[in-house]
């Protein structure tokens, strides 16, 4: 098991427990359970929570990247040592966090709304709390953190690393922070100088450029429509926290608001009063994505300023502004309302669309918003220029049953050869050898099966089926999942300071092996790495690999006594190290073997 | 491929077919040979369209007598669907001719799609009108035969359309080449030849080989006297998706009558007495000469002969018109507009009263007599008249008459019918409104009336849609005797869907649209819970159906104020179907853009919606459909009481058994169309826990109700997520097996079937033999040791 960086007593769902920060994984085990019931990666913890000093009970709160309910736990060792605990959990969890924040960046956050960032963020009540605002990555940081070469263009053509030594060595650190067993043994093999740093990262350049890819991905925008939800402050009153990135959301989305903002700032009034009155005025209210906002119409005040701006309620049955755009045929609902004069008695109550009124404009403003999503990402193109511009969407296909094609019917590749006419003469040659061949004569053939078949019946009574190789099949697969069944049932008692060495040396062996193997026969792939060394190289290289991996049996045998002072079945041990060590046993014969040929 | 069924060649445009869609062209050419009606039920999204029309097509070039097409849809998009179905067929028919003849035989084959005169016209002055009636008006006033004369005459003086004009100087029969013309192509073709698209589909009518156009084109006596009045007797109709044909047949019989449209109409007879007063001074002569005609009983139909004067058809029935003269006095123009003003002046007094009444049109007819006097024979005339009297006063906008034609429709139908038709008189809107919107409902209750002259008329009448269970219902409701009535299981080699049926939330209430526990916070609770999960899992585009738009609307914003659907954001992208067509339409056309992307996003629309007809939700389109609630109708509606009443009395059909037939007819519809072909696949969810009864059940259609397992009829939310992401992983694998000859024949797999089908006819003719080589020993078959799991 790997390392324990730190443990405490806590208890999780009021269930005592032992909560324990590995190097890899934070988990948490209740009392008399071996196995961990929370087992957390460090990738996936988002942010964290305490309880504050001199609160009676010390908890901590962590939620997960997709989770932000999270887990809760509270240390229920004595009062001074609890909170020792939860300091020492503190200081880890915050660096793994900001770890694991500053990795996906998104990387293209719009640029500052036309803002003094100074002058923000202003809290819209009259308590001005104490607590900072989240220092949430801006846009400066971020592009400032990024290496050119890994922006933009860097999406289109395959990355080939080591072109720039400095983002090759950001992202190489990247993948090792993200990714910590990996990080384990960077550090045990080539901190040690067993191996070289380009050694390690020969044949992983994967890693390298999934991250690189991952990173110039064009992160979209969320998802969620703004809406700044007041949080409650003592005394009744209601704050909200205004950072940079709700301006700008509330701009884009409510284009309005930067019409007013625009005329208004700082002329008329200054930024923080106009956030504040714009945070109580009716039109704030009507862009707040809630029907009950009506309900509070009335605790809104008038405001001179921003209710010039109001607008018309969007709840008429035909849209505010109305879209002339042509749809496509296909999808042309308004063509069948056309389509004959409308008879028959008018639809019952439930079934006339648009009688919730209320409704109407938040339904619109659904719409609205997708498609300003989907525009930000594809682009704001026309749709009849779209159309045009997408060939693969024509009339057939969209009515094609594409299962009742043929697939072996398609005409194929003709194939272009040299001397058709000479190839074909060739076989037509050999086929008059054949035809030459002498003949088959049905009426023997019919005779000779025809022998051949008498007397199946009695032959066929004769036979026996031998009962002996039944029973020992059947012996073998109960023998099997009997065996099974008892490795399952087994549990490792295997201490965790052994286990962990056992496993450093099983991967470290691995690496060596991986390496000298990767020498002895070079990948034919296009990757321009070692591959382009000399033969000589790689010779060395092997040499001092398998150096390495003669040592192995020594680690093992060293690990099987260290077993025995445990006490534990050595043997256990060795049968767990056993393919390691015939993997190393080949490498080295074979190593061997090819010696002698060689020079 | 190409293949004979009997000794019929036909041409299928694909390489394989499914058996089902065999099955089905079989049973359409049975039909077809016994010049009889069918109701066909063939699973959503397995080829309906392109077998019908490959097996149609295939009989009308086979055999000399050429019987005409009339396909009708439900929707434009289906009929714009349908006709590009029909380019592609007549390609690929072409393609596989194999004498120069027979390939100018398939080029000859000419088919045509019909919509308004709004969706085809390319006047620019007049297009850009929004409403389809002002469209209408307008061009006429463009085109009708008097102004036509007069502007020829006297170039100038009045307006006339270019594009019809330019379309009077050509040969008629050849205003346009020969070939299949999707509505998207006529449009195109009449810009480049500067001709009216609209009129040219008309006119070419007589001249084609197949026409498409929507079911009120043949339903609806208004239109169809104008439209479908020359199609020959021999024709095969076609009615596809045609599950909500009763309503349609309902509809085209019932009107409604309000407050404004009555003030309207009463404007209207001011200004038609106006008009009077005025031609009396200028031109005398024309009243007369009306008048006179009228006396002799040769109100000739003008509509015979020239298709741009008809403005408003007669609203009755073929049958139920009467051929004699109309009555004496109504005849002079005055005297019936004093008729009119009379009769809307009675029912505005009527709509004064503030209780519902509910009558038959024979007591209604009654109290009007012993009110205003007015005789129930003049009234059956007054669309007749009224339509007269218009013509010869050369008025134009007729749009600003609608109502008054409206009211005049009214009065004819309402002393045309006594039975199966019912006066409702609603003077508030909802139970609790205390301001009155009086509403005067003229309703028909039997759907069969509508549709008889289409059985009577026509040989051969195909009624086929995806979901059309069950079968019986149809025959019985619409009052004929198919000759084949069938549905087809769908073959599968792996589970396409999946329908589920949710009854209880992750915390075990049970949910359910009833209207007593909609509104419950926790139904609405786990209904938003229901849309999290799936958007978390379901990758691409996810539908959700609702019963109802008021349903729809109160429930979207309590999930917005409960924070659901700031999950839901998280994941997917929102849209909602709104009042507006067209907004809608752009909606609709930016989900597919968002599944395309891969963002994925939610339709949020309504069962018997404009979405829930006509559009489909395939491959990415759909990946879950989740329908909230069994869609039943307003149970509250007068005019439904009245149905159901109805149908009790005259058909025998209890009302609990057509209000669930009529919710699952239209649950199934939704869900349905997540599939097109086999190797798509969709997730449909059934969040009700009424869905989970077995009557319920066993009113869906046959292909969907035989995955429903016992399992999967009774889940909570979680175990359905469990089961959906199962589902998931084992359909997103590759589809490797090969599904041919099992869900999917090649030409060897037809034959097979055929000789195998002969040989049945054969051994039936035999004696019965029994089964000798079965090899049944009863021991273990090799999948099931195959499933015995080892891992312990």
């Amino acid at each position: 098991m790997p390392t324990t960086v730190c443990t405490a007593k806590a208890s999780c769902k009021k269930l005592p427990g032992l909560l324990e920060l590995t190097d890899t994984h934070l988990q948490w085990t209740q009392d008399g359970k071996k196995v961990p019931s929370i087992r957390v990666p460090y990738a996936d913890a988002a942010s964290l929570f305490c309880s504050k000093e001199g609160a009676p009970q010390v908890k901590l709160k962590l939620s997960l990247v997709g989770d932000s309910t999270g887990h809760n736990f509270t240390f229920i060792s004595d009062k001074p040592v609890a909170l020792v605990d939860c300091e020492k959990f503190k200081q880890e969890l915050t660096t793994i966090i900001s770890r694991n924040k500053s990795v996906p960046l998104p990387l293209s956050r719009t640029p500052a709304p036309p803002i003094n960032a100074s002058t923000l963020p202003i809290s819209v009540s009259s308590t001005p709390s104490a607590s900072t605002p989240r220092p949430a990555q801006t846009p400066s940081r971020t592009s400032v953190s990024r290496a050119p070469s890994v922006s933009g263009d860097r999406r289109s053509t395959p990355v080939i690393t080591g072109n720039d030594p400095a983002s090759d060595f950001r992202l190489r650190k990247k993948v090792l922070m993200s990714n910590p067993e990996l990080g384990a043994l960077h550090k045990e093999l080539v901190m040690t100088g067993q191996i070289t740093e380009a050694e390690f990262w020969d044949g992983r350049e994967h890693l390298i450029l999934a991250q690189a890819a991952s990173e110039g991905q064009k992160k979209g925008k969320p998802g969620q429509l703004v809406d700044p939800r007041p949080e409650a402050v003592e005394g009744g009153e209601i704050k909200i926290r205004i950072t940079p990135q709700l301006v700008h959301d509330i701009f884009d989305e409510y284009p309005i608001v930067a019409k007013a903002y625009s005329e208004n700032v700082p002329n008329k009034l200054s930024e923080e009063h106009f956030w504040k009155r714009y945070f109580q005025s009716k039109l704030f209210n009507a862009h707040r994505a809630s029907i009950r906002s009506s309900a509070a119409q009335h605790v809104v005040k008038d405001d001179p300023i921003f209710d010039k701006y109001l607008e018309r309620d969007d709840d008429e049955l035909e849209p505010r502004r109305p879209r002339n755009e042509q749809v496509e045929a296909f999808v042309d609902l308004a063509a069948t309302l056309e389509d004959h004069d409308d008879t028959g008695n008018e639809k019952d109550v439930t079934m006339r669309a648009g009688r919730q009124k209320a409704a109407l404009p938040l339904i619109r403003k659904f719409n609205e918003h997708s498609e300003r999503l989907l525009n930000s990402a594809l682009g704001e193109i026309p749709p009849a220029k779209r159309r045009r511009l997408d060939p693969g969407e024509d009339a057939y296909s969209q009515i094609d049953i594409d299962d009742l094609h043929d697939p072996e019917a398609s005409a194929g590749i003709v194939l272009e050869m040299q001397d058709r006419q000479r190839y074909f003469e060739g076989r037509m040659s050999n086929v008059k050898q054949d035809s030459s061949e002498p003949r088959l004569d049905p009426s023997v053939l019919l005779e000779e099966t025809r022998s051949g078949l008498a007397n199946w019946e009695s032959r066929l009574s004769q036979l026996k089926i031998e009962r002996k190789p039944g029973d020992s099949a059947l012996l073998a697969m109960t023998q099997n999942v009997a065996n099974r069944l008892d490795v399952k049932s087994k549990k490792s008692e295997i201490p965790d300071g052994l286990f962990r060495q056992m496993t450093s040396c099983q991967t470290a062996a691995n690496e060596f092996l991986r390496q000298f193997w990767l020498a002895t026969y070079p990948p034919a792939g296009d990757i321009p790495t070692v591959a382009l060394a000399t033969p000589a190289q790689r010779a060395a290289k092997a040499a001092k690999m398998i150096s390495y991996i003669s040592k192995t049996p020594e680690k093992v045998h060293a690990l099987v006594q260290v077993a025995q002072q445990h006490g534990i079945d050595p043997n256990r041990v060795e049968t767990a190290m056993k393919p390691v060590l015939q993997a190393c046993e080949r490498a080295l014969t074979f190593h061997k073997n090819k010696k002698p040929t060689k020079p | 491929m190409k293949f004979y069924i009997d000794n019929l060649p036909i041409i299928f445009p694909y390489d394989r077919i499914y058996p089902e869609q065999y099955a089905y062209m079989c049973d359409l050419k049975r039909t077809l040979d016994a010049t009889g009606h069918c109701v066909l039920e063939m699973p959503s999204g397995t080829g309906k369209t392109v077998s019908l029309l490959s097996l149609i097509v295939s009989y009308q070039q086979y055999f000399p007598t050429k019987r005409k097409l009339i396909y009708c849809s439900r929707t434009v998009p289906e009929i714009e669907k349908a006709l590009t179905e029909l380019k592609r067929l007549m390609e690929y028919r072409i393609e596989c001719a194999e004498t120069e003849e027979e390939k100018e035989k398939e080029r000859n084959f000419t088919g045509l799609g019909l919509t308004s005169r709004k969706n085809l016209c390319i006047n620019p002055e007049v297009a850009k009108e929004k409403k389809g009636k002002v469209v209408d008006a307008r061009c006429r006033d463009l085109t009708n035969s008097a102004a036509c004369e007069k502007g020829r005459a006297n170039p100038g003086l009045v307006p006339l359309c270019d594009w019809h004009e330019n379309l009077g100087k050509m040969e008629p029969g050849h205003l346009m080449p020969p070939g299949i013309w999707t509505l998207a192509d006529v449009l195109q073709y009449g810009r480049e030849k500067t001709i009216c698209p609209y009129f040219a589909v008309r006119r070419m009518m007589p001249f084609v080989d197949v026409i498409i156009y929507s079911f009120h084109y043949l339903l609806d006596p208004k239109v169809a006297e104008q439209v479908s009045k020359e199609m020959s007797k021999d024709a095969i109709v076609v009615f596809d998706e045609a599950h909500n044909i009763d309503n349609v047949c309902i509809e085209s019989l019932s009107i409604d009558l309000t407050r404004p449209m009555l003030d309207a109409a009463g404007r209207s007879v001011t200004k038609l007495s106006e008009k009077i007063e005025e031609i009396k001074t200028t031109d005398v002569a024309k009243l007369q000469d009306e008048y006179a005609k009228l006396v002799e009983g040769l109100q000739e139909n003008i509509s015979d002969e020239n298709d741009t004067d008809a403005f408003m058809g007669n609203p009755v029935l073929p049958n139920d018109l009467l051929n004699e003269a109309i009555p004496g006095n109504i005849r002079k123009a005055e005297h019936f507009v004093a008729f009119l003003k009379r009769f809307v002046e009675y029912i505005k007094t009527r709509m004064r009263v503030l209780h519902v009444v509910a009558e038959t049109p024979l007591s209604f007819l009654q109290h009007l007599k012993d009110i205003t006097y007015i005789e129930r024979r003049p009234l059956r005339f007054c669309a007749e008249r009224l339509q007269s009297l218009i013509r010869t006063l050369e008025l134009s906008r007729l749009d600003e008459y609608s109502s008054l034609q409206k009211v005049a429709s009214f009065a004819t139908l309402v002393a045309t019918y006594e039975k199966g038709f019912l006066l409702i008189l609603e003077p508030f809107e909802t139970d609790n409104a205390t301001v009155p919107n009086p509403v005067f409902h003229f309703t028909c209750l039997d759907p069969s009336l509508a549709i008889k002259p289409v059985f009577e008329r026509f040989s051969s009448v195909v009624i086929t849609s995806g979901t059309i269970s069950p079968l019986d219902m149809y025959p019985k409701m619409l009052q004929f005797t198919p000759v084949v009535q069938e549905t087809y299981a769908m073959t599968l080699t792996r589970n396409a869907f999946l329908p589920l049926v949710i009854t209880r939330g992750s915390d075990q209430v049970a949910i359910s649209s009833r209207f007593e526990v909609r509104n419950d916070p926790a139904v609405v609770r786990n209904f938003g819970s229901i849309l999290i999960e799936y958007s978390k899992i379901v990758p691409d585009g996810i539908v959700a159906f609702f019963p109802s738009y008021l349903y729809m609307e109160s429930i979207v914003a309590a999930w917005n104020d409960m924070g659901i659907l700031n999950e839901v954001w998280k994941h997917k992208l929102i849209f909602v179907e709104t009042p507006d067509a067209n907004e809608t339409s752009i909606a609709l056309e930016n989900y597919r853009r968002a599944c395309d992307n891969g963002r994925g996003a939610v339709l949020l629309s309504v069962a018997r919606g404009k979405v829930s007809e006509g559009i489909d939700f395939d491959h990415n389109y759909g990946r879950a459909v989740i329908m909230f609630g069994v869609p039943y109708q307003y149970t509250e509606s007068r005019i439904l009481k009245a149905r159901l009443e109805y149908l009790r009395d005259a058909y025998r059909i209890r009302e609990s058994e057509f209000l669930g037939f009529d919710a699952m007819r239209n649950a199934a519809q939704c869900v349905g169309r997540v599939l097109r072909g086999k190797t798509d696949w969709g997730l449909m969810i059934f969040a009700d826990k009424r869905f989970a009864r077995a009557d319920k059940r066993a009113k869906l259609p046959r292909w969907i109700n035989q995955y429903i397992t016992e399992t999967a009829a009774n889940l909570s939310t979680d175990m359905a997520i469990t089961l959906s992401k199962l589902f998931m992983r084992t359909i997103s694998q590759n589809p490797n097996e090969n599904q041919t000859g099992v869900s999917l024949w090649t030409l060897e797999d037809i034959e097979k079937a055929q000789a195998k089908q002969r040989e049945v006819a054969l051994h039936a003719e035999k004696e019965p033999q029994p089964d000798a080589d079965e090899y049944g020993d009863g021991g273990f078959s090799d999948s099931a040791l195959m499933d015995f799991d080892l891992d312990v």
